[in-house]
């Protein structure tokens, strides 16, 4: 009996051990998207891209690197719709963001739920232009949690094409 | 004899929803140089007008000697009619035009007559749009190094507004081309200035399409604006109108004297009672009815320059 009682508490503590990084995983993202929807991040033109496109670095943070580089997609792709960016250095030009209010995020909450939700159709908006690779100067310490740059690429007129279809912001030609 | 009633009612139910939900009558664009880009790059035309040389910019030369022009035209109509605004192509406006004037030269009917055309038609005979964008860029050099000043206009043609504009200088390159340069230049402004398009029209939907409305008289007619009925001048009875047809009561009287007044800033409604797309054209109509009938009485002639501009000659058809 009390083999079986020290057996038990084992398995319990292996299972707790095994299941702490995938826990702490976990609440680094949970974290990582409550920032993105306080707009705790910070995106920076990167130069002209290809036709269609809009080539940006997004700044994330998080404690967990491998975190602050999936959630830099959603914060692209995030930002684009309700931030902007702002021009400077390299030929940049300030955009204005997609939504015509941050406002839009609140009123079509369900919508944006399930577009920002893992593995969501922000998917479908945005590559990192680098396969992920972050270069040093990018992976910034900053306190407890590390500040992690990454470039990406945002399908800027699909994504424009496919909010005006769902009818979350307004087409120009919208009225003629 | 019951399923004939219910289609005829499906039949009229769906016409008059078509009708009600009419859509705004959509301006057409039109991609041009700027004065400025022309005589810069000497495509300019000069001619004696009484005894002063003037200059015009000569947009056939410079469609036929800048590929650039081409290019940056080409692209921005690429961009527009994505975004549900296609273009028309200067181009192709210039030689419909040319087209146009020889057809009706040689046409004449089975008797010998001729297409009959007024100085005035002669005159409105040119290539227009409702909005014109114009482009302007400028070629910076700092030793091997080459960048872009861009600069891209949207002009009201009626009221002489900038609607929109997007301008910036690109990043300095030792080795991309020009038209390269110019490409980019595009992309990177195009969206900026469909934003502030986009802002107009907003205005627009909400407050009404802005117009130019000119009233005039012909010298046949013996009365004048300043002319009394009912103890009103007649002036005074045309501002009320517009007072009153007007989007919230706004428009300016420019000017008004006893033979012309120009009103500026008219807003009219996008439709008109039953639901249909109104212009100026179909806005000065109602002007030109209501000065038809008693106690006025007043015969008058209607012209119009596209969507936004009008003018009513009172006195003679």
């Amino acid at each position: 009996m009390k083999k079986t009682g020290w057996y038990l508490a084992l398995s319990a503590l292996f299972l707790l051990m095994s299941a702490s990084p995938v826990l702490s995983q976990a609440r680094a993202k949970k974290k990582a998207m409550r920032d993105m929807e306080a707009f705790r991040y910070e995106i920076e033109c990167v130069g002209t891209g290809v036709e269609g496109t809009y080539l940006i670095k997004v700044w994330t943070y998080s404690k967990k690197p491998k975190v602050a580089i999936e959630q830099s997609k959603k914060n692209a792709v995030h930002g684009v719709i309700f931030k902007g960016f702002a021009g400077g250095g390299r030929g940049c030009t300030s955009q204005k963001p997609l939504a015509s209010s941050p406002a839009v995020e609140d009123e079509y909450s369900e919508f944006f739920d399930k577009f920002f939700a893992d593995g969501g159709d922000y998917m479908r908006y945005v590559s990192l232009s680098n396969d992920g690779s972050i270069d040093s100067e990018d992976r910034l310490k900053v306190g407890k949690e590390y500040k992690i740059g990454v470039v990406v690429s945002v399908m800027k007129d699909q994504l424009r094409k496919d909010l005006e279809k769902a009818g979350i912001i307004k087409a120009l030609d919208a009225g003629f | 004899m019951k399923m004939r009633k219910i289609f005829l009612l499906f039949a009229s139910a769906i016409l008059s929803f078509g009708i009600l939900s009419g859509q705004a009558k959509k301006p057409t664009l039109m991609v041009v140089p700027s004065d400025n880009w022309c005589k810069q790059n000497g495509f300019m035309l000069k001619f004696d007008n009484q005894g002063t040389i003037e200059e015009l910019p000569d947009y056939k030369k410079a469609l036929q000697g800048s590929s650039d022009l081409i290019l940056v035209i080409a692209k921005i109509s690429q961009l527009m009619a994505d975004r549900g605004f296609p273009c028309k192509l200067l181009e192709q406006e210039l030689k419909k035009l040319s087209q146009e004037s020889a057809e009706d030269a040689m046409l004449t009917s089975k008797t010998g007559s001729g297409v009959a055309e007024s100085p005035i038609d002669k005159l409105y005979k040119s290539a227009k749009a409702d909005i014109i964008l114009q482009v302007t860029w400028a070629v910076n050099t700092t030793g091997p190094k080459k960048s872009v000043t861009f600069v891209l206009q949207g002009i009201d043609a009626y009221t002489g507004k900038q609607i929109a504009s997007a301008s910036g200088t690109g990043a300095p390159s030792f080795s991309a081309e020009l038209p390269v340069l110019l490409e980019e230049a595009v992309l990177a402004h195009i969206d900026n200035f469909n934003n502030q398009l986009q802002a107009h029209f907003d205005d627009m939907f909400a407050n009404g399409r802005e117009i130019i409305v000119r009233i005039k008289k012909f010298d046949s007619w013996p009365d004048d604006f300043e002319t009394e009925y009912d103890g009103k001048e007649l002036g005074q009875i045309i501002e009320e109108w517009f007072q009153n047809n007007t989007v919230k009561g706004r428009f300016n009287t420019t000017d008004a004297t006893a033979n012309f007044m120009l009103f500026e800033q008219v807003r009219i409604p996008l439709y008109d009672a039953n639901g249909k797309a109104m212009d100026a054209r179909a806005y000065l109509r109602g002007l030109q009815n209501y000065l038809k009938n008693p106690p006025y009485n007043l015969t008058s002639k209607l012209m119009i320059k596209g969507l936004g501009q009008a003018t009513l000659v009172i006195g003679e058809k």
